[in-house]
């Protein structure tokens, strides 16, 4: 459904935060996308909802191709008609707005028949945030913040949602309950997911196949199966150090290896 | 007792267009973070504009209001499509300088085309005096309060209820993100001019109405920006609050006081505000969740 071919991103004309992507999100699959901070993710996801401008940011060489056509400069309202949105990292709520008003904006591209009917499916997927609609948005608990985020994302229809960093910062429990609600919308609703994380383990639990960004590239990338069976995604994403503890040549052998690979 | 109330009902008028003005300010400010220092010469160019209308069909003013209106809402459509949409992505500051610059062409416009004399703008309204108990009004006086009362009404309701107003606000929150959702922030931006410019021809023409249609109407923009900053500078009901506030301390002031005051009173509070207070009586405080 989504695919990137080569894509290479400079901010200021000049640093180069992303280079030579490519990853693929079929229809109806959960892709991971994982990175520990300031590899890329967040920017990867830019380039694609079209909002690296306000950075200063530009994709200066591949594309990006959605359902088959590139979306070369298309407006980002353009991009979430076409059926493609993003949950933004750290929620980024309309902060004095209420919860309903928020997800009424959700619903912007669409008409407004239409978005007040989408807010009750939205009610009936987080029952939390029916009872905060009249809230400010500011003032609730990150878990529901986050909640009020994919709701409002959804809002919009899309055929396929990318979240950045869901559980940056939340409560265990409530970052299951997230994830589960996303699982189920993707299982249910045949909702195409591409989940931009940290968190690997997490990720890994609910995705099929994913990649490894570092430093701008992707250094690994296959099947979940796979992924969990790497030796250097099982020490550097997974926390398992593999009995005792390496020395610092081996790490570095390591960091060779997978640049010769990438 | 009748000195104070008679300080206080023209401090009220004078307030009202104050408040009309700054209101126009706010909105623009509040959706596109730009301070537009042209907008007082919006308000004195759809003065002339009215001004011309009146010459040309000898309106009455609702009907006048009912042109000048959507030709002024044109007008800040353009000056947005030409002088600010191509600096989008620039620095904050070289967008205000263009409106710095926008102000002066402007001013330069209004002269060119209809002169430096002043005119009496009346659209057809009685300029006999009305008397509200003790206190004489001109009708153009009341209804500068009523139009200031009426536009604050219509503000709240649209920032409210209206999807393009709450898009607004979404906008002034968090631009990334309303880009995220899929609201066209260009559009809105252009919707913040036009309806900046339509508060400016109603306080353009009561203002010329009040006192008279000359090319030194830009000042009032100027002399605004006290209630700008009192309101806080993205609350747009605020702002017309702020204007009556601003209008009756200048008033006071300047009756109980001394004559220099009047000008001078309104920039004393905008500097007591910042000091105190910078994001104003009304604005927006960040909301932080810790």
């Amino acid at each position: 459904m989504l695919e990137l071919r080569n894509v290479q991103v400079l901010y200021d004309r000049a640093i180069e935060a992303v280079r030579d992507v490519s990853l693929s999100v079929p229809e109806g699959q959960m892709i991971a996308l994982l990175g520990s901070n300031g590899a890329g993710k967040s920017t990867i996801l830019k380039a694609i909802s079209g909002v690296l401008y306000q950075e200063d940011g530009e994709i200066v060489s591949g594309s990006v191709v959605l359902d088959g056509a590139p979306l070369g400069s298309r407006s980002p309202a353009d991009i979430v008609r076409r059926g493609l949105i993003q949950v933004p990292e750290g929620r980024a709520l309309f902060a004095p707005l209420t919860v309903e008003e928020n997800l009424l904006m959700g619903g912007f591209t669409r008409n407004r028949a239409e978005a007040r009917d989408d807010i009750e499916r939205v009610y009936a997927l987080f029952p939390r945030v029916k009872e905060r609609r009249h809230q400010i948005a500011g003032y609730l608990s990150g878990g529901e913040q986050q909640m009020v985020a994919i709701g409002r994302a959804l809002m919009a229809r899309p055929r396929m949602i990318m979240l950045d960093e869901p559980s940056l910062g939340l409560a265990p429990q409530i970052v299951d309950a997230i994830f589960d609600a996303i699982v189920d919308l993707n299982r249910s609703a045949g909702l195409t997911v591409l989940l931009v994380e940290q968190n690997a383990q997490l990720a890994l639990d609910v995705t099929s196949y994913g990649y490894i960004i570092e430093n701008g590239r992707i250094v690994l990338d296959g099947p979940v199966e796979a992924l969990r069976a790497n030796n250097d995604v099982q020490e550097f994403y997974l926390g398992m150090a593999g009995g005792e503890r390496r020395s610092m040549r081996d790490v570095k052998h390591y960091k060779r290896r997978k640049r010769w690979l990438s | 007792m009748d000195l104070f109330l008679l300080f206080v009902s023209t401090g009220l008028v004078i307030g009202a267009s104050y408040g009309l003005i700054a209101m126009g300010f706010a909105l623009v400010y509040k959706a596109t973070g730009v301070v537009n220092f042209a907008h007082g010469e919006l308000v004195m160019l759809t003065a002339y504009v009215a001004f011309s209308l009146t010459q040309a069909f000898d309106l009455s003013f609702i009907p006048l209001m009912l042109v000048t209106i959507p030709i002024s809402m044109l007008i800040g459509l353009a000056l947005e499509r030409i002088f600010i949409r191509p600096m989008l992505g620039e620095p904050v500051f070289s967008i205000v300088m263009v409106t710095i610059g926008l102000a002066v062409i402007l001013r330069g416009v209004t002269m060119m085309i209809w002169g430096p004399d002043p005119h009496n703008l009346t659209a057809g309204v009685t300029t006999r005096v009305i008397m509200i108990g003790h206190l004489p009004f001109y009708a153009a006086q009341l209804m500068s309060i009523a139009a200031l009362a009426i536009c604050t009404a219509l503000a709240w309701a649209f920032l409210r209820f209206s999807r393009i107003g709450i898009a607004m606000r979404a906008v002034a929150a968090h631009e990334t993100a309303a880009l995220l959702v899929g609201i066209s922030v260009k559009r809105i931006h252009a919707i913040a001019w036009a309806l900046s410019a339509a508060l400016a021809a109603v306080a353009g023409v009561l203002f010329a109405m009040n006192f008279k249609l000359a090319p030194d109407l830009w000042f009032q923009g100027l002399k605004s920006f006290p209630a700008v900053i009192l309101g806080g500078l993205d609350a747009i009901l605020g702002s017309a609050m702020a204007g009556l506030i601003i209008g009756l301390i200048e008033n006071l002031s300047q009756g109980y006081i001394g004559q220099g005051l009047r000008e001078t009173s309104g920039f004393i509070v905008i500097i007591v505000v910042l000091m105190v207070r910078p994001y104003g009586l009304f604005g927006d405080k960040d909301i932080e969740r810790v």
